[in-house]
């Protein structure tokens, strides 16, 4: 069983049982996360530390507000890193984080395949 | 109540607007600090703003700052948003004029409750800002009828005569004393007085342009200016102030009443440059002479012609009074 990676019930709790809200945002962090995540991998490969920091910061932001903890926690350390100029640890930091980005992407479609379910019904 | 959100990343901005509106407030969402000043930057913006601390171009403290620097608007209660969790950064954040921070992610019932404290701060600012007009307009108003009172009409006579001067135009005193008022309070008592004194008020800023200056200058005394004006306009205009007063009784609690009052009239460009003590007093000596000559009636005071000392003549207004 892998490791959950958003916490659904923190995320209803934040946007207060709007399960519409929540598959609004759910549907804007698909589009956006791909371009951010290229965005910091550019950052990195050309090891520019302003950047990965600014990125990283970003996406920490959006996985805090889908309440994605491991992938919050693994871009403020990326950010952490860029603040503090340690390129060395730059490529590994980035392959931890796109890993559970990669596991997330998986679990963030089953959560709006499931939200829309979940809709339908209280609809119907 | 309007809120502002600002903040770059477009989840954050979701999420927070769908709260808010979910809790009644009107939201006007933009995506970065520039946007934000520009919002809040009229006098008819929004009072409420969460901004988010890390912006592209100008960052939520920097729009702190720059809100902060107009003065003249009212308060607008600013919150930042951050990640940033260091007490440098929250010190910093706060010394750029925001009023309180909320960590991201938030949770949305402590947004709404510091949001509430917001609210709070702004409806105690709103009645300071009552309070305060409310002692200025009592300070430069006579409270019975809400003319200038005495300070400010003197005043403001003192600035027209020094404009007038200035762009050698003419600046009209008329002074103005209803008669027998002594009487009408004996009679018929200081109700009835004030009534007539309100009454006569009204019927004297009707008389007026909107420009010209109406002020209670004592018990039954009034003051008026008139800004660049001829004499022409003048005279007819003291007349014009005597008909209204005299034509139509005045209603009171005692019932209707009639009512007379006497003016004298002085004219800027006919005494040089005096101080305005002096010409007031010229025009107290023309309203007397119009009360001796049996009331209801306007007098000019003139500058004796030719003469060495500075002893002044009481003219009829003889264009119009025949």
């Amino acid at each position: 069983m892998p490791q959950a990676m958003i916490d659904l019930p923190e995320l209803l709790a934040r946007v207060e049982n709007d399960r519409e809200l929540m598959r609004e945002l759910l549907l804007i962090f698909k589009e956006e996360f791909p371009q951010r995540l290229q965005a910091l991998r550019d950052g990195v490969a050309s090891m520019n530390a302003e950047r990965v920091a600014a990125e990283a910061h970003a996406l920490k932001g959006m996985l805090s507000n889908l309440a994605a903890g491991p992938a919050a926690n693994a871009a403020a350390r990326l950010e952490q890193l860029g603040r503090n100029q340690e390129l060395s640890e730059f490529q590994e930091a980035c392959a931890s984080f796109e890993n559970i980005g990669k596991e997330l992407l998986l679990q963030l479609d089953v959560c709006i395949a499931e939200v829309c379910v979940d809709e339908d019904s209280h609809r119907r | 109540m309007r809120i502002l959100i600002a903040d770059d990343e477009m989840m954050s901005r979701k999420l927070l607007q769908k709260t808010l509106e979910r809790a009644g407030y009107e939201v006007i969402a933009v995506e970065n600090g520039r946007l934000a000043a520009d919002q809040l930057f009229p006098a008819d913006g929004p009072r409420l703003a969460l901004l988010d601390w890390v912006m592209p171009g100008l960052d939520g403290p920097g729009v702190c700052r720059e809100v902060r620097k107009r003065k003249e608007q009212s308060y607008v209660y600013m919150v930042l948003l951050t990640s940033k969790e260091s007490k440098e950064d929250v010190v910093a954040g706060l010394e750029s004029g925001a009023d309180d921070f909320l960590t991201k992610p938030f949770d949305p019932e402590e947004l709404k409750a510091r949001l509430r404290t917001g609210l709070r701060i702004l409806n105690l600012e709103d009645r300071l800002v009552e309070a305060r007009e409310k002692m200025r307009f009592q300070a430069t108003h006579d409270g019975l009828t809400g003319l200038w009172n005495r300070g400010v009409i003197v005043d403001l006579l003192r600035r027209e005569l020094a404009r007038s001067s200035r762009e050698r135009t003419c600046t009209v005193i008329l002074m103005c004393d209803l008669d027998h008022f002594k009487s009408v309070n004996d009679t018929y008592g200081h109700l009835a007085g004030d009534d007539v004194l309100k009454e006569t008020a009204k019927r004297l800023l009707a008389s007026v342009r909107t420009y010209d200056f109406v002020g209670r200058y004592g018990g039954e005394e009034f003051l008026v200016v008139l800004n660049n004006c001829d004499p022409a306009f003048a005279f007819a205009r003291a007349e014009e102030i005597r008909k209204a007063i005299a034509q139509k009784p005045v209603p009171s609690s005692s019932g209707p009443l009639p009512i007379t009052i006497s003016l004298g009239i002085l004219l800027s460009q006919e005494w040089g440059r005096r101080p305005v003590e002096e010409l007031l007093h010229e025009a107290d000596a023309a309203l007397y002479a119009a009360k001796a000559a049996g009331r209801n009636g306007v007098k000019v005071a003139r500058p004796k012609i030719a003469s060495a000392d500075s002893e002044s003549q009481v003219h009829d207004p003889v264009r119009l009074r025949r």
